[in-house]
Order: C-alpha cells, then sequence, then structure tokens
C-alpha cells in the first residue's frame, strides 16, 4: 500500500468518529421525541428523519453542495464569518453524518421502546422530573442501542461515497477516504491491485464493526 | 433446486439472446469527456441522414474508459484524450491496428474566477484549491501535474489539488466557484459562463495533447461502427472541431 492509502485509511475514521460523535446527541434527543412524545406532524417529522436512508446519497451531496457551496443558500454566509466547508474534510464529516443519521436513531428507539414502561412510569410515580428520569433510567437501560446504533452509522460512514465526493472533493492526504482512494484506482487500468488491497481494508473494518454490532444485538435480545 | 436453476439460466440465456439482437444498428462510443459537444453533434447528424443507427455514447475520462473496454464494456469506437492509453487498449490487442489515427488536438489553460490575480504558473501557489483531473486516469490531468512537475511547484501544490473524475467535472467546480482555478482544455474553457482563462499554460511544459481514434476489434466488425468512423473523419466532423474550438491542423 501507498502512504497516501494510509492517509486514506486514518482519514475514513477520523470522518466516522467525527460523524458520528457529533450525530449522537442529536441523534438520542431525536429518538427520544419519537419514543416518548406526542406532537402534531411526528409522521412527516419521522419521513424527513429517515429520509437520508433511502435517497440516492448523490442527492444528498448534490444539495448540501446547493446548501453549503460558495455560490450557495448558506454559503456566503458561512464565508462571511471565516467558515468554509465545501472540499475540506469537514464537508466529508457533515456528508456522513447526514447519510448515517437514520441508522443511529432506529438502533437507539428499538432500544428505548424496548425499556418496560412500568420502570418509567415508577419513576414518575416516585416523584423524579423527566429530565432525572431520563438520566437514570432511559439513558443506562438504552445505552447498549445507543452502542449499537453508534457503530452501524460508524461504519456507514467509513463507506460513505456518493455526497462525499461531491462535497469533499477528492484532495490525497486531505479528503480523499477509504472509497474515494478505491474509485480513483477502479477507474485507472493500471492500479487494480492497489484497488484490491484497499478493497481488503475496507471489507476488514466493515466486518469486524458488523460483528462487534451483531454480538451486541444478542446481549440485548438475551436481556430481554 | 434443480427447477430454480434451470429457471435462472433461460432467463439468463433470452437476456443475453435479447442483448445480442439489439445490437444490431447500434454504434457504442467511448469518447474523452472534452469531446462530448463535438461527438453529440456528429453522432446526432449522423443518425439523422442513416434511419436506424443508435447511439449509445459513453463520456469520462480516457483511462477509466481504457479500464471500462479492457473488462469488456461494449464499444466500437474508442477516442482517447492522449495517446497513452490507445497504446494501452493496443497492447491488450483490443483494437484494430490499422484503424488507429488522430482526430484531434488541444491546448491546456488554467481557467477561474476574473478577479483570480493570476496570471502564470508562479503565481499557482498563492490559490488555496485547484481542481485537476485524477492523473492516475483523466488526461488533462496528466498533462496538468505534468506542467506542474516541469514549473517545480507540484510538491507546493500537493495538498491543494482537487481531483476531478474528467474534465468536465473539473471545469464544473470552476464554475461554480468551490476552486479558485482549474486545469481544463481550452476547448472546455470556451464552454464557461463564470469561469475565465486566466493563462494558457507554455507548451513546452507538456506533451502536445493528442486525441488518438480507432475502432475496437469488435467494432472493426460492425458496418455501422466503420460507416460512422469514416464519418469522423471526413470534412464535417473537420468543420464541427473547428466550431468548438479545437485547432485544425
Amino acid at each position: 500500500m501507498n502512504p497516501s492509502d494510509y492517509d486514506a485509511i486514518l482519514l475514513s475514521a477520523k470522518v466516522a468518529i467525527a460523524a458520528t460523535f457529533f450525530s449522537l446527541p442529536i441523534g438520542f434527543a431525536v429518538a427520544y421525541m419519537m419514543t416518548y412524545l406526542k406532537f402534531r406532524g411526528k409522521v412527516l417529522f419521522e419521513v424527513i428523519i429517515t429520509l437520508p436512508l433511502t435517497l440516492p446519497p448523490v442527492v444528498i451531496g448534490y444539495f448540501l453542495l446547493l446548501l453549503l457551496g460558495r455560490r450557495g443558500w448558506l454559503g456566503p454566509l458561512l464565508e462571511s464569518i471565516g467558515i468554509r466547508l465545501i472540499f475540506t474534510w469537514k464537508a466529508a464529516v457533515i456528508a456522513s453524518a447526514v447519510v448515517g443519521f437514520p441508522l443511529l436513531v432506529r438502533s437507539i428507539r428499538i432500544g428505548m421502546e424496548s425499556i418496560d414502561p412500568h420502570l418509567i412510569q415508577a419513576s414518575k410515580t416516585l416523584g423524579a422530573p423527566w429530565y432525572d428520569t431520563l438520566f437514570t433510567v432511559i439513558l443506562p437501560l438504552s445505552f447498549r442501542s445507543i452502542v449499537a446504533g453508534s457503530s452501524l452509522m460508524f461504519a456507514r460512514s467509513l463507506g460513505e461515497f456518493g455526497a462525499t465526493i461531491i462535497v469533499a472533493g477528492n484532495i490525497p492526504g486531505v479528503t480523499q477516504t477509504i472509497p474515494l482512494a478505491i474509485y480513483e484506482y477502479v477507474s485507472s487500468p493500471t492500479s487494480e491491485t492497489m484497488a484490491v488491497s484497499l478493497c481488503i481494508v475496507s471489507i476488514i473494518m466493515a466486518l469486524s464493526i458488523l460483528f462487534f454490532h451483531e454480538s451486541l444485538g444478542m446481549q440485548l435480545t438475551k436481556r430481554r | 433446486m434443480r427447477k430454480v436453476g434451470a429457471k435462472l439460466i433461460l432467463t439468463l440465456l433470452c437476456l443475453v439472446l435479447l442483448r445480442a439482437s439489439a445490437l444490431a444498428g447500434e454504434v457504442c462510443l467511448s469518447v474523452a469527456a472534452s469531446l462530448k459537444d463535438v461527438i453529440n453533434e456528429l453522432s446526432d447528424s449522423f443518425a439523422r441522414q442513416n434511419v436506424g443507427i443508435k447511439f449509445l455514447k459513453n463520456y469520462g475520462g480516457s483511462g477509466a474508459l481504457a479500464r471500462q473496454i479492457e473488462n469488456g464494456a461494449p464499444a466500437d469506437i474508442f477516442i482517447s484524450a492522449n495517446l497513452e492509453w490507445m497504446d494501452y487498449l493496443q497492447n491488450k490487442r483490443l483494437m484494430d491496428s490499422a484503424s488507429i489515427g488522430i482526430f484531434t488536438y488541444n491546448t491546456l489553460v488554467f481557467v477561474g474566477a476574473a478577479d483570480k490575480k493570476v496570471g502564470s504558473m508562479r503565481d499557482l501557489p498563492k490559490l488555496e484549491k485547484i481542481a485537476i483531473g485524477s492523473p492516475k486516469s483523466v488526461p488533462a490531468g496528466q498533462y496538468a501535474l505534468e506542467a506542474l512537475k516541469k514549473a517545480g511547484i507540484d510538491k507546493q501544490l500537493e495538498k491543494k489539488l482537487v481531483m476531478a473524475k474528467d474534465v468536465r467535472e473539473c471545469l464544473m467546480y470552476a464554475e461554480r466557484a468551490e476552486v479558485d482555478g482549474a486545469f481544463v482544455y481550452k476547448t472546455d474553457a470556451i464552454q464557461a459562463k463564470q469561469a475565465k482563462i486566466l493563462f494558457v499554460v507554455p507548451e513546452d511544459l507538456y506533451p502536445q495533447v493528442t486525441y488518438p481514434m480507432g475502432l475496437t476489434l469488435t467494432g472493426a466488425q460492425n458496418k455501422d461502427a466503420e460507416a460512422f468512423y469514416k464519418h469522423l473523419q471526413g470534412e464535417d466532423a473537420r468543420a464541427v472541431l473547428e466550431k468548438y474550438g479545437f485547432p485544425r491542423k
């Protein structure tokens, strides 16, 4: 493997960690809203949250470009306070976060829904305010599903291609993640073996995360 | 289980046969992205004159196209933006060597927003982001990287180069001002609405941009492909090339 391949692996990990880390609190809040709160337009909200799961990632990338680009809707505003996102690794984080977010929310929600409602009622009858219930009952009991959701999102972020290539460009050593590096190799006739070695790396990474995720799932069902 | 297998094979067989019958009157083109407008116009007019011929047009970086053809993608005519990928396919014995000729030439320029004070290669290190075609598969990027190396600024620019999948994407980045500038062909730059040509890359910094064209081995057996190939060498093609700014040589 080339030095630029190691760069790509490190960058992929960095992007996936950042995307998952920043999505976690929001994902938890959204999952909480969907599970425990009743409000108008809940179905619409749910559809919008889940949309990136079914939308072609290229569409997401294109919208992000329209939104954040220099000639975009938000871009000039961000530029005026000195923030440039397009073609930086931060754009890759945003793209991964949007695409992986529904997976995170779904997992956490499943965990929250499996919590015995009697426990929550008990804490309420014992006079606990909502935040107390949240931090002492819901959070610990859904902890495993949070880890499971994070790992799933992490794995998805590692593989994110469609949206990333549009907003992060393809700058070796700066924004070139594993899938982008593979794409570059694959489209060149002379670097087939290079593509294969990076493919193996990404298969190993995806497999180990999924095994971890599945074993968590097994523990979850055993507990029930 | 066996029944399912048999059905599967039957379905696949049908698909293959259907595919074969659909091939009659079809010409598959694999053409460098920078020739998109030229080939679109030529194939459209040719299809109007010869009813029943259908063109399947595949535009992209020449290296990516060569890779596809090598792996069995249907292609009758291949036009590359450099000699390297044509030679590559020739060495793999996929081209009809006798047919290979030169289609046209081009020049490399640097485009960007008009307010950027960039007048030569020496000004490039001042910029933040520069788009080039991915040198692994896009000839425009290969030429550009060579020019950067000859000018001795490739190391300084290393982390500033955005790799585009073909020269048109390069131009798009410059048009949207997501990069400060981009290396594209002169003929692409003419199409640009926002971006302006900031300077022409000195010709002694890179080999001449040459577009070789040729029939593939399958194309040499396709009458329609051969007819269109003749058309590409004719006076009409010259006129269209000139219209889009390709030099008459």
